[in-house]
């Protein structure tokens, strides 16, 4: 099966549209495929910040056929499913999809990351180092920002203030680039990038926190008047 | 009855063939590339979209109107920061309540035509393009498109096209180890006829806010582009845009380079006298914003900022190449490969 016909079927199988067989056998492939998981966690996150949720809440047929489908491989092999997971060999994907869920509604991944060589500039001729690529793994994660928020006020058209809290701005490390001057060099850039790489740059921009964490943050109020 | 059919069969089955053959274009990667790329900047569109990158994912919403050729967009974050960008025409407004800053930038008329990117046969050396049939993405078919680069020096792209619109319902951007480093998925997505102007008014009271906004962009500098033109670059890559333009914050013209290798860009800033107290002073930092790479390099009281949808090692090594062609023609030297010349990992999935 190839990569994107196993997509096609994560997706309905995401959707509940997935006929009962086959999603058995997708829900046995995920069981033993990390990166096939790796992607459902992903989707899983993608759809609770959809619809707002605060973590994932399977569809309750979904969850059944995954349930039903991991117990009839335990019964399969012999071994019932409870004594599987209390021995912690089937559930703990499950268990780091939640996790994960969780991180993506709360967690403040920097999305605008400076690793400085020479914040304080180094000497006059001193050599270069490439930098190593950045992964996904090497970007640093960070910590909820739960107590780095602000309030902030909307008020709708009906004249009625609507309170809510955005993450503050942090204060940046000592760097080349200060944060709002990379972030205009971004708007200046994306004049001039395709439409769909202009969309996914300014979009970054948009969805990312305003730094990587740091010290003294300071909650900043705002008021928005909006619909 | 029959004469005339058999007179008119060769016309047919040569009729047929152009169609197919049509059809058969149609259905091409690049085909379908344009399509993407004219849906984008030539349709009314609405939607919401997560936005996935480095473990984070944002919900955002956008609202797109072309009318009469006029571009007017608002991009919004539907969570977190409450960040809004407008778009009119040419300069682009950017609310950050999070810092109290408003951006204003207005893209200055530029030397070179830019009009990017563009899918034709001179791509096929960099990227390989593959149609991979039709796919189901949010309910409807839709064309997935790989776009796999040949080397180390550019990303790839899934691209989950929308076989009735052309619009992308879905995109990832893959590095040169195969790993999806961003991924926007549309949840919902509308093409309506007419869109308010109401859509396009800021809700944000930005009393107090800083407002950073250019001083009118100055004339062209005098430099033609043929001044960047012979430095050493990433293969495949060439200027293909050149202005300057005030910066916020930025007393003197910023020189702005942008080169392209057909279907990702790379601009470089160039800010000249950016330390006065202190000329001999050299720095280098990387940075990552989403998916774009960005290159700072200090030297000789001159700023380089390369930033653009490329591994770190391309932006690098424009910066690289550009100061070593900067400091050869001060000394008169011709341009040499430098260090910069670095072999990335060859991109393969």
């Amino acid at each position: 099966m190839s990569k994107e016909e196993l997509e096609s079927q994560l997706s309905a199988m995401f959707d509940d549209e997935l006929p009962g067989e086959e999603c058995e056998l997708l829900a046995r492939r995920l069981a033993r495929d990390e990166q096939l998981r790796e992607r459902w966690g992903r989707y899983a996150a993608i759809g609770a910040c959809i619809r707002g949720e605060p973590g994932v809440r399977l569809q309750t047929t979904l969850a059944g056929k995954v349930s039903a489908a991991l117990k009839q491989e335990s019964a399969q092999n012999g071994v019932p499913a409870t004594d599987r997971h209390r021995h912690g060999w089937v559930r703990p994907w499950v268990t780091s999809l939640a996790g994960l869920a969780s991180a993506a509604a709360v967690a403040a991944v920097a999305i605008l990351w400076m690793r400085s060589e020479a914040p304080a500039l180094v000497a006059h001729n001193a050599p270069v180092q490439n930098p190593p690529a950045p992964s996904l793994q090497s970007l640093p994660a960070t910590a909820p920002q739960l107590a780095a928020v602000s309030p902030a006020v909307r008020v709708h058209q009906s004249h009625e203030p609507d309170s809510y809290v955005t993450p503050a701005a942090v204060a940046q490390a000592p760097s080349l680039v200060p944060p709002t001057e990379l972030a205009n060099y971004i708007v200046a850039h994306s004049a001039y990038s395709g439409p769909l790489m202009r969309r996914n740059a300014l979009s970054a921009l948009v969805a990312g926190d305003s730094a990587a964490p740091q010290v003294n943050a300071q909650p900043i109020p705002a008021v928005v008047t909006g619909k | 009855m029959t004469r005339v059919r058999a007179a008119c069969e060769p016309l047919l089955w040569l009729a047929m063939s152009v169609a197919s053959a049509a059809a058969l274009g149609a259905d091409t990667p690049q085909s379908w590339l344009d399509r993407m790329n004219a849906a984008l900047t030539s349709r009314n569109y609405e939607g919401v979209f997560s936005h996935w990158q480095s473990g984070k994912v944002e919900t955002l919403r956008i609202v797109h109107r072309v009318l009469d050729g006029a571009v007017t967009e608002r991009l919004e974050s539907l969570d977190g920061s409450g960040r809004q960008i407008f778009r009119n025409g040419a300069e682009l407004t950017c609310y950050l309540p999070d810092q109290r800053t408003v951006l204003v930038e207005k893209a200055p008329p530029s030397l070179l035509p830019a009009g990017l990117p563009k899918f034709d046969a001179s791509m096929a050396d960099f990227y390989q393009l593959d149609n991979q049939g039709t796919m189901r993405q949010m309910g409807q078919k839709a064309e997935l498109i790989t776009v796999t680069p040949r080397d180390g020096y550019r990303y790839g792209y899934r691209l989950w096209i929308q076989r009735s619109s052309g619009m992308p319902l879905k995109t990832e951007l893959i590095d040169t180890n195969g790993n999806i480093i961003e991924e926007v998925v549309f949840s919902s997505l509308s093409l309506p006829h007419h869109i308010a102007d109401e859509e396009f008014k800021p809700q944000l009271v930005t009393t107090g806010f800083a407002w950073l906004r250019e001083d009118p962009a100055p004339a062209v500098t005098a430099e033609g582009p043929g001044v960047w033109n012979n430095a050493p670059l990433p293969p495949g890559f060439h200027l293909a845009a050149q202005t300057a333009q005030m910066m916020p914050g930025v007393t003197v013209p910023v020189t702005h380079l942008v080169f392209s290798d057909g279907v990702a860009t790379v601009s470089v800033f160039i800010q000249t006298e950016v330390f006065h107290d202190a000329p001999n002073q050299v720095g280098a930092a990387m940075a990552q914003v989403g998916s774009s790479s960005a290159f700072t390099s200090v030297r000789s009281g001159h700023k380089y900022v390369a930033l653009g949808e490329v591994p770190p090692a391309t932006v690098r090594f424009i910066i690289e190449g550009l100061m070593h062609q900067s400091l050869g023609q001060a000394l008169g030297v011709p341009p040499q490969p430098t260090s910069a010349q670095l072999q990335p990992t060859q991109g393969g999935k």
